[in-house]
């Protein structure tokens, strides 16, 4: 909210320093978001245009006598062409610093010397759009001579303070000024709304729809319209309201100074003098004050005459019973509505304003009387006629009372309070305490002032004290924690799975969750749909992680993250993925250097992971090469899946290069075991070479469990590392190099043994694979 | 020749062959040449036969010894050779300034490394670390958060949604009505994880960023503890001098509620045109407060039986500081470079 420091100074007094100010702000819970500083302005005072002549030499210029209080009049010439006898205007002395750098010297125009110079509003720093066209008016009975710049506080700087969503109350010059009273020890001087009321001005509201809580309506006659005072016009301007009559005026100056939004009405322009706030016809239409057209429908709350809508409710008046020139008479609407059903509307009309701002948050009911009670007493210092005011709709409540037990404030904040600073603090921001003494225990009863609508729990108490008493007294502690009842195990197994693709010289990425539909349909699968994109780059959840890491174009990458499937219900699971790529060519078509490095990895993985090593299989999965693609497994469970991409993804993700992938899904991760250490047996080991022809079908795999199934617990390792495809071995086979080491734990294995061992071997391959011994 | 002669002159033949033999391999040949199936010892050896049998001892014996002397000898060769090449070696001089390149290292993204020293520093306080789902209904994002709907705070969080009752969380605070609906009190907790806001991007703000929660309930629960918990954590993730304040603030979750700002790393403190502070001496990073007796209801605990403290921290702006990042997008641009600096 924009807040002048020039206005706040009219309820409270502060400290000159800004920075005091908004220190004192930040530690209440209002952050200052920025300081708007005034150009620097001086010399600058009321003057009274006492003859006002034709320049003798230049038809464009006038020459004025300005009386600016001092013995001898100035003689100023000026351009301006709204310069008329007997105005008050802001008059530049010699010397004086205008807006934009100006300085004023002695000059002379066309042969006059010229004493200075009129002044406009924008060369006082103000909106130049929003006051006179030429030299600004000041009200006639400005005291001449008197400085403008300190009369109307243009030397203040102005603040953006930002007011969170509960405190609406803070949304207005006296909240604000309430809250800075109280933490600098002072007191508020609560504007004036005694008025005298004129007997009659019969007024009906009716009130059809429940969203309007309480409206109170008054009625205004002998109305003047016309320019507002000076003083009025500079607030608002400086508080960013254009200021357009001093009756609209006085409305914005009501709701920015007391928080309560009002609408006025030309009454005379209301079509059966009276007013009904109901639900929006269907297809109905109203034209706003700005000239905007919009089309109703009956979820939107609307206060009409007989005929029509006069007012969008919360939003914005009808430009039917607009406030102008001619109005004499008006209506004053003063209500509370539903919070959510302005927010409402004002979305589906994309309309807000800043009654809506306040409106859409719990305005108190009570709010409504002083609002209509302060306009009323400004229209009444305007000359107008104001009847006694009618309220329609719900009283405001009774201030509610909030119990609040003083070892609650210990409870919660940790330390102790005096009763005395308690009842201190809470008095100085408005409520009323009385403290019951009941047994042991200090209970206060806190009478909640009417503006604080936010609070109604004993915690929301505790929170004034402490906002008062100040967030620093919070004394830093460790707190006790016992024996801990919940796992970290999912946090655990990110970390184990994180760190053993670190050690194995991966380097982790982050990517975007969200992705285009380019992405699935070129992977060729579905994806969860995001039912309120902000682009369509983000339209669709990621179903893998792979895409992604695929356009990073990167050696040896991993991610681990969510990906999401939709199956009738969205599936969320954490997967890891790790990536290889080169761009060096494939050697020989039966084997491939890099999925081997990318199995081990992934064996590697597995073991350290879990602490246990995988079995693997030949298996088929989307994404990834039909022919170069393995699962490892544990106990028959899926634990990751390792192979080269698909070449057509490598196509349609232009990989250029060769890609090898591995996923995890890292809920099939087992927990981990711990390793058991088994001791090398003391006596030598035997090793054998075979060379054997199977089908190409046969997997490594295969044989291996085949060896180590016939020579149960000899065979210590079993490993085919070697493997060749040719015109030797024939059509449909395929050579593989295996070698066995032999030991036992509890003596030396003869060659004897190894060659029984070797024939149970050969006998088992033959029958089991039809594995033979390859020749020469 | 006289044996004895015969092996003097082999010996003496032998030191000579060995001064020119440069390396191992002409002293393996020298060996076979000598002590060799064939060689000459083999052949001297051979004559013994043509000797009476009672000179045979003595000549075996002579021959046995005159081996032995061969045998040091080419030990001391080899020994000379082995020194050789040491001397060699040590002539050796590389340019150790070329090519300073570090190896590359696997390492953590630093958004990971940030959340694990986080974390690190609870779970050493005995809090445990959970991890929740990114999709979540309304009920765990709002409304057992005290934020029902048509209240003002909902708008605060522009969510994306795949439900009308089910989004990406916007927050990591659902995972506090999870935990405490799996769990009685007292529970001490921290959630890191991956939250969605319908931001655009820019340098300051990504759609997708990562959060911490942290959430302690339980009897005597205080606001000086959560106080003393982030004040531990600051000076884990940005070293021993941090301190922590709090502004008070609103959140429809917490009551009291408030920002918290910890001593700006960038300048200590010390403001006076500090860019990473803006002056001020203190960054604020994340919000906080005393759950409201509203959630704790929620989810079946007594407020006037335990109290609790919640926070919530952005992952990326507690790593911007940290690492002294501009550029929020650093983070999933993934550039080696940017990767490999914070290895
Ligand atoms: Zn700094």
């Amino acid at each position: 909210m924009r807040t002048p420091l020039a206005w706040l100074r009219d309820y409270v007094d502060l400290p000159a320093e800004t920075q005091a100010i908004v220190e004192k702000l930040a530690m209440l819970g209002f952050p200052v978001e920025a300081v708007d500083s005034p150009p620097p302005l001086s010399g600058i005072v009321a003057g009274k245009l006492a003859k006002v002549e034709k320049h003798p030499n230049a038809d464009r210029l006038f020459v004025c006598s300005v009386d600016i209080g001092a013995q001898k009049p100035l003689t100023i010439a000026t351009a301006a062409t709204n310069v008329a006898q007997g105005q008050v205007v802001p008059v530049a002395t010699i010397g004086a610093q205008l807006a934009g750098g100006l300085k004023i010297e002695p000059r002379t125009m066309r042969g006059i010397a010229s004493e200075g110079m009129l002044v406009s509003a924008n060369e006082l720093g103000l909106e130049a759009d929003w006051f006179e066209d030429g030299i600004m008016q000041l009200d006639p009975q400005t005291p001449l001579g008197s400085d403008v710049v300190k009369l109307f506080g243009l030397d203040q700087d102005v603040l953006e303070v930002e007011v969170t969503s509960n405190r609406v109350d803070a949304m207005s010059m006296l909240g604000l000024a309430r809250e800075l009273a109280a933490a600098f020890g002072t007191s508020v001087r609560e504007p004036d709304s005694a008025v005298d009321y004129a007997a009659g001005g019969e007024f009906s509201v009716e009130i059809e729809s429940p969203d309007c809580k309480r409206f109170v309506a008054q009625r205004v006659s002998n109305v003047q319209v016309r320019t507002a005072k000076t003083a009025l016009r500079v607030r608002l301007a400086l508080a960013g309201q254009r200021p357009i009559s001093n009756v609209v005026d006085i409305s914005n100056f009501v709701m920015l100074e007391t928080g309560q939004p009002l609408h006025f009405y030309d009454y005379e322009r209301l079509a059966g003098r009276r007013l009904i706030v109901r639900d929006a016809r269907d297809g109905e239409r109203v034209k706003t004050l700005d000239g905007i057209d919009y089309t109703l429908a009956p979820r939107m709350l609307v206060i009409a005459d007989e005929q029509e809508t006069q007012c969008l409710a919360g939003l914005k008046g009808a430009a039917a019973s607009e406030v102008g020139p001619a109005t004499r008479e008006i209506a004053i609407e003063a209500a509370n509505f539903t919070g959510a059903r302005v927010r409402r509307m004002g979305s589906e009309l994309a309309l807000r304003s800043d009654a809506s701002a306040r409106h859409e948050k719990a305005l108190p009911l009570a709010l409504t009387d002083v609002g209509a009670a302060r306009a009323a007493r400004l229209l009444v210092d305007e000359g107008a006629t104001v009847y006694a005011p009618h309220g329609f709709g719900q009283a405001a409540p009774a201030p509610p009372i909030v119990a609040l037990r003083k070892r609650e404030v210990r409870r919660l904040l940790g330390y102790e309070l005096e009763s005395a600073e308690i009842a201190r603090i809470l008095e100085s921001l408005g409520f009323s305490v009385r403290e019951s003494a009941v047994a042991h225990d200090g209970v206060f009863e806190v009478e909640v002032p009417l503006w604080r609508s936010d609070v109604t729990i004993e915690a929301d108490l505790v929170e004034e004290i402490a906002r008062l008493a100040g967030y620093d007294r919070v004394v830093a502690a460790i707190p006790p924690t016992g024996q801990q009842a919940i796992a970290s195990e999912a946090y655990e197994m990110q970390r184990r799975v994180a760190e053993t693709l670190a050690m194995l010289g991966y380097r982790e990425v982050a990517t975007l969750a969200l992705q285009p539909a380019s992405v699935h349909q070129r992977w060729g699968t579905n994806a969860v749909e995001i039912a309120n994109p902000l682009s369509e780059d983000q339209h669709y959840m990621r179903f893998s992680l792979i895409p992604a890491l695929l356009q990073l174009r990167q050696d040896k990458i991993f991610e681990i993250g969510d990906v999401f499937g939709d199956a009738g219900e969205i599936v969320e699971k954490t997967h890891a993925a790790f990536v290889r790529r080169t761009t060096a060519p494939q050697a020989q078509s039966w084997s491939d250097e890099q999925f081997v490095a990318l199995k081990a990895d992934a064996i590697a993985f597995v073991r350290r992971a879990t602490g246990r090593l995988p079995d693997v299989r030949a298996a088929k999965h989307h994404g990834w090469h039909p022919g170069i693609c393995a699962e490892l497994t544990l106990d028959g469970n899926t634990i990751a899946i390792a192979g080269a991409l698909d070449p057509r993804l490598g196509v349609q993700f232009e990989t250029d290069g060769r890609v090898h992938v591995a996923q995890v899904d890292l809920a099939a991760l087992p927990a981990p075991v711990v390793p058991r250490y088994r001791a090398p047996s003391r006596y030598p080991s035997l090793s054998r070479d075979l060379a054997l022809v199977v089908d190409l079908g046969v997997s490594a795999q295969q044989i291996e469990t085949v060896i180590g199934g016939a020579v149960d617990g000899l065979a210590r390792t079993i490993r085919a590392f070697d493997e060749y495809h040719g015109p030797q071995v024939g059509a449909g086979k395929k050579s593989l190099a295996v070698r066995i080491v032999m030991q036992r734990d509890d003596a030396t294995m003869t060659d004897a043994e190894a060659d029984t061992a070797i024939e149970k071997i050969l006998g088992a391959l033959k029958s089991e694979l039809g594995a033979t011994l390859r020749s020469g | 020749m006289a044996l004895h002669d015969q092996l003097s002159a082999l010996a003496a033949e032998l030191a000579s062959a060995l001064t020119s033999a440069s390396d191992e391999r002409a002293l393996e040949e020298l060996r076979i040449a000598y002590l060799g199936r064939s060689g000459k010892i083999t052949e001297i050896r051979r004559g013994i036969g043509k000797l009476p049998p009672d000179e045979r001892p003595t000549a075996g014996k002579s021959i046995n010894d005159a081996v032995a002397g061969l045998e040091a000898q080419f030990a001391a060769a080899q020994q000379g050779i082995e020194l050789r090449k040491l001397d060699a070696e040590l002539e050796r001089t590389l340019d150790v300034t070329l090519w300073n390149v570090p190896a590359p290292l696997g390492s953590f993204h630093p958004i990971r490394k940030t959340i694990d020293d986080a974390c690190t520093y609870f779970v050493r306080h005995g809090f445990a670390v959970l991890l929740g789902p990114e999709v979540d209904t309304t009920r765990h994002n709002f409304d057992a958060l005290n934020i029902p709907p048509d209240h003002p705070a909902r708008e605060g969080f522009d969510s994306f949604y795949l439900r009308p009752d089910l989004l990406l969380r916007p927050h990591t605070s659902p995972m506090q009505i999870r935990a405490m609906e799996a769990y009685p009190p007292p529970i001490a907790i921290v959630v890191p994880g991956k939250c969605y806001r319908r931001d655009a991007v820019d340098a300051r703000h990504l759609y997708q960023f990562n959060q911490i929660e942290g959430l302690q309930v339980g009897e005597g629960i205080h606001f000086g503890h959560l106080r003393g918990m982030l004040t531990g954590m600051c000076r884990e993730l940005f070293g021993p001098r941090q301190e922590v304040r709090f502004r008070p603030s609103f959140f429809p979750f917490t009551e009291p509620s408030a920002e918290i700002d910890t001593t700006c790393p960038g300048c200590g403190g010390g403001g006076e045109s500090c860019r990473t502070c803006g002056g001020s001496g203190w960054i604020e990073i994340g919000g906080s407060g005393m759950v409201h007796p509203n959630v704790l209801r929620a989810v079946g605990y007594d407020p006037d039986v335990v109290s609790g403290w919640a926070f919530g921290c952005g992952i990326e702006r507690l790593a911007m500081v940290r690492y002294d990042i501009g550029d929020i997008r650093e983070f999933i641009w993934n550039e080696p470079s940017f990767l490999e600096q914070l290895a």
